[in-house]
Order: structure tokens, then sequence, then C-alpha cells
């Protein structure tokens, strides 16, 4: 086995400094006093360690924090159920059932990976406002829910289950719903996991359905709440910070414990929500 | 038997319903939520409809397009885009690249150095736009503090049109590289040991190796990543709103921002808006379809 050289390295080093840098730098600053954030010396690390930002951010008027992490954690958990289910019904039809109209349904399904949500979002938004859905979380979990990638991801996945175990099951007189959920979905176990952690992520960073769907301060998730955030004078950066560095810990969270499947979900399809 | 045989049509009937019913929640919320707005917008776009008065409007037919093409702050918003994409993806390409060929190499605590080059990929574009913004923005930011270290004078970064511009270019390289490295990475591992262990047989320089294994055997990653690259900095918007607002003077608005206020905050216009949106969604299919042709190509 070769070994890496030194250059290689210092490069690989550079690069942690570059990529964690910027994160490290704004967690510690999300820590430090108002004298510190604003001062013309500013240090790396707090000198002096306060959690004033965190219960500033907590007690703001008008800013209800809690209410905003509870929104997106409603939004994500529900979205990602709903993907699941739907997406693996629709990935397993597809996968291993002939039937008139599936290329096409395919094709449809395919064609909109290349329609960003950014060009139609304001018929979107129309559609929204005629079924009631404005200013309603359902308008970010359900319409998210029905992802072109996660259909595919299903799909491919699926289609290695063999076809002798279905058949097998049909001559046992098992209903198809119970071959769905008996054998199709725990044998798909590991493309879930894929889908799932994915659509908990972009659910949780989403920014352009709820900025469409939701205008009643009270919906707001997270990431509209810290992105229409202002202050009394110009931005108010001590509550920004603190809550931008409470919006990264259930992703840093998913992301020690789910890395693997990251890794293998962005190897498998470019995973775009 | 007659009996038996009907029930037997009766089962094929129902099996071939079944494949529709496992299809039918997902294609509900598709049609609903993207197909149909699709449709509404390409309509839409044909009229006079504002946000005010959604159930009045006629049609106008090819006015706001005929409008769009002298429409000034659009076009500087559109070209202001192309810029982005021409400059942001060629340098996230050959980033991602790289690292992806760094990352390959015998290190030890590799997988440190991947999570680490990953992590940002979860972030939040909001956050990706607050960090950048806290470090390069703002006379007492830490890159004003650097600098004044290397003896330059502080300065008002983000009232520097320049300045703001590749602050975006930054972020969205930074935010987005180690995404298409794992992707690079993947396909870098497929490549056969063999094809180089002959190489070095030959005597083939590391140039040679890059240019005539590495390289022609990363085609489908590479076009993969430039589609992917292209569409998603053609729909730049949530990275700019808190890095630098699409100021100053609007050189950091891009398209969808553009598209975003004209409907629902400056001019109510959502006919005016929804033709913006075909013109970029024609962009971006244009590109992509070039990318696809240009990589084609270049079969073997």
């Amino acid at each position: 086995m070769k070994k890496a050289s030194i250059y290689q390295y210092i490069f690989a080093i550079i690069l942690v400094l570059f990529f964690l840098g910027p994160v490290i730098y704004i967690i510690s600053s999300s820590f430090k006093t108002n004298n510190e954030l604003f001062s013309a010396m500013p240090t790396f690390f707090p000198r002096s360690f306060t959690l004033k930002n965190y219960l500033e951010a907590i007690q703001r008027d008008e800013y209800y924090i809690f209410r905003y992490i509870a929104n997106s954690f409603i939004v994500a958990v529900s979205s990602t159920f709903l993907a699941i289910v739907i997406n693996t019904m629709a990935g397993y039809a597809l996968a291993k059932f002939k039937f008139k109209g599936a290329t096409f349904i395919m094709m449809v399904i395919l064609s909109t990976i290349m329609l960003p949500l950014e060009v139609i979002m304001v018929p979107i938004f129309s559609v929204l406002r005629t079924l009631g859905m404005y200013n309603s979380l359902l308008a970010l979990i359900i319409p998210a829910a029905a992802t072109p990638t996660g259909i595919f991801l299903m799909r491919q996945y699926l289609v290695t289950i063999p076809d002798d175990l279905l058949e097998s099951a049909r001559i046992d007189g098992a209903s198809e719903w119970k071959i769905f959920t008996r054998i199709v979905v725990p044998n798909a176990k590991p493309a879930i996991a894929t889908l799932a952690i994915f659509s908990f992520m972009w659910r949780w960073n989403d920014y352009i359905w709820p900025l469409i769907a939701i205008s009643d301060k009270t919906k707001y998730t997270l990431q509209l709440a810290i992105a229409n955030m202002t202050g009394e004078f110009g931005t108010d950066y001590s509550s920004i910070l603190a809550t931008s560095a409470i919006s990264m810990i259930p992703m840093l969270i998913v992301f020690l414990v789910f890395q693997k499947q990251f890794i293998q979900g962005t190897v498998n399809s470019g995973m775009k929500g | 038997m007659e009996n038996k045989q009907q029930s037997l049509k009766a089962y094929k009937m129902k099996q071939k319903l079944i494949p529709y019913l496992f299809l039918a929640p997902n294609l509900l919320i598709f049609s609903i939520f993207i197909i149909l707005p699709a449709i509404i917008g390409l309509y839409y776009s044909f009229t006079n409809v504002d946000l005010l008065h959604m159930d009045e409007f006629s049609f106008i037919g090819l006015q706001n397009y005929i409008r769009l093409l002298s429409d000034k702050e659009f076009l500087a918003a559109l070209w202001n885009t192309i810029k982005l994409v021409v400059v942001t993806v060629p340098i996230i390409f050959v980033s991602a690249m790289a690292v992806a060929m760094l990352i390959i190499q015998p290190l030890r605590a590799k997988g440190f150095f991947r999570a680490t080059y990953y992590w940002p990929v979860m972030i939040s574009a909001i956050v990706v736009g607050i960090i950048w913004n806290w470090i390069l923005g703002g006379q007492f930011s830490l890159f004003n503090t650097l600098i004044t270290q290397l003896g330059f004078a502080r300065s008002d970064t983000f009232n520097n049109p320049n300045f703001a511009w590749w602050s975006i270019v930054l972020a969205i390289v930074w935010s987005r590289t180690g995404y298409y490295m794992i992707i690079f990475m993947a396909a870098l591992l497929s490549i056969p040991e063999s094809l180089y262990e002959a190489a070095d047989m030959d005597g083939a320089s590391k140039t040679q190796k890059f240019m005539f294994i590495t390289y022609p055997s990363l085609r489908a990653a590479r076009l993969m990543v430039f589609i992917l690259v292209t569409m998603e900095v053609f729909k730049t918007y949530p990275i700019v709103v808190r890095l630098t607002g699409g100021g100053p003077m609007n050189t950091t608005t891009y398209t969808v921002q553009y598209i975003y206020e004209t409907a629902f905050t400056n001019q109510y216009a959502v006919g005016y808006a929804s033709a913006m949106s075909m013109i970029l969604l024609l962009f971006v299919t244009v590109l992509t379809a070039f990318n696809f042709f240009l990589n084609k190509g270049g079969t073997d």
C-alpha cells in the first residue's frame, strides 16, 4: 500500500480549516458578549464566555423561537414520513409492475427534476390559496413529500427485490397491501433510511417553500424566522448568531449518526430536493 | 368452470389496477403541486394577473414577453445570473474533482477529512449566508481585522459591488463543493486499478495518467455534476438573503430574487413574473441540453 505524501496532508488540513473554520467561528461568536462581537480586534474564540445571546433570542419580543423550532420539527418529521410512504409505494409500482403508461409516468417524473420549484413558485402560491392551504403548515408538509428524486431512488432500489419472493407470496394468497408492508418495505430499509435523512435535511433547511406559503409569524419555520429577523437598529447579530447555531444542532446530530447514508445517498443519485 | 374463469378474469382486472393504486397518492400530489402550477404559470405569463386581484385578469398575448425585452432591471438580473453560472460552475467543478482526488489517497483519518468537507452541505443556505456575512461584512468582521494586519485599511466590504459579488461565489463554492466531491469520489473509486498498472508499465507520467485514464473515465460523473451545478446556481437566491440581500445596488440580485420581488413584494405583477419564470426555465433547459450534448459528443 502506498502512503500519502506530506504535501497531501498539508493540503488536507488546509481544507479542514477552510470548510470547518467558518462554522466553528460562528458558533464561538454566538457565545461572545456584545463588546466582543463588535470589537475592533475580534478573536476567534470568546475571551469571556456568555449565554446572553441565547437568552436574548428566547426573550425577544415578537420572536417565538420555541414555536419556530416546533414548526420546523413538525414539518420535517411529518413531511419525511409522508415522503417515505408515498414514494416507496410509487417506486414499488414502477419497479415491479408492468402497466400501461409506466414509461410515460417515469418520463414525466424525471423531467420535472429539471423543473425547479423556483420557476413555479408564483402559480404554486395561487394553488395553495385556492385550496385554503396558504398560511398552513400543511402547505410545507404535503406538496414537498412527492419528490421526483424520492421516487427515482426507491424505484432503483426496489428493482433489486427478487420477483420470486413476491410471486410466492401471491400464490400463498397474500393481499397486495400485505405484500407491500410485509415484504417490500422491510427489504427497502436502506433506501428508506437514505430518503428519510435527505428528506429531513431538505425540509429542515428549506427556505423557498415557507417563503411562498407562510406569512403568519406564528407559522414561521426556523429558517424563515432567521431570514426575516431584523433588529431595531439594523441587523441584530447577537440573536441571529444564537438562532443560527441552534438551527444547526439537529443537522449535526443527524449527520454524525447517519454519515454513511448521506455519503451513499449522494453517490447513488445526486439527491436533489 | 365458467365461474372459475370469471373469477380469474376479475383477479386479472384487479391486478391491473394495483400499480395505479400504489402510484395514486404520489401522482395526486405531484399533479396538484407541480404539473398544475407549471401549466398555470405558462398561462399566467400571457395575462396581466396581479397579486391583489387574482380572480380578475385578462389575456394580453405576448405583451409580458415583449416588455421583458426592454426591462433593464430584469435583463441585468438575468445577465448577472448567467455570469454567476459561468464563473461558479467551473470553480465548483474543478475544486470538487481536485478534493475528490485528494480524498481517495491513502490518508490516515480519511473519514474525518471526508466528513469535514461534506459538513457545509448540511447547513441551510440562509445560515451559510449568515456565516459568510459575519466573517466578511462589517467594519469589525474577521476579514477586516485580517486585512488591517496586512496593512490595508478597513473597508465597508458589502458596499463594494465586486466584493459582494465574489462573496456570493465563495459562499456557494464553500457550501456545495463537498457534495460534488462525493460524486467524483465514487466515480474515481470505480476506475479499475489495472488501467493505472498498465500505464505504469508503459512508463506514463502522472499528467498522462490523468489525461488518458482518470479524466475520460469520469465522463458520466462530469456530466451529472455539470448539470446539477448549473441548475443549482441558476436558482441562486436563499444564500443571498442574509449575505448581501441582493445589494449593493442590485449587483447581487439574481433572477429568482427578481421574480419573487416582482410577484410578491414590489409590483405584485404575477403575470409578468410568470413570464420571467418561463425565460428562466428556458435557460435552465437549454443549458442542460447543451451540457448533455457536449458530453455526448465526446463518446468513444
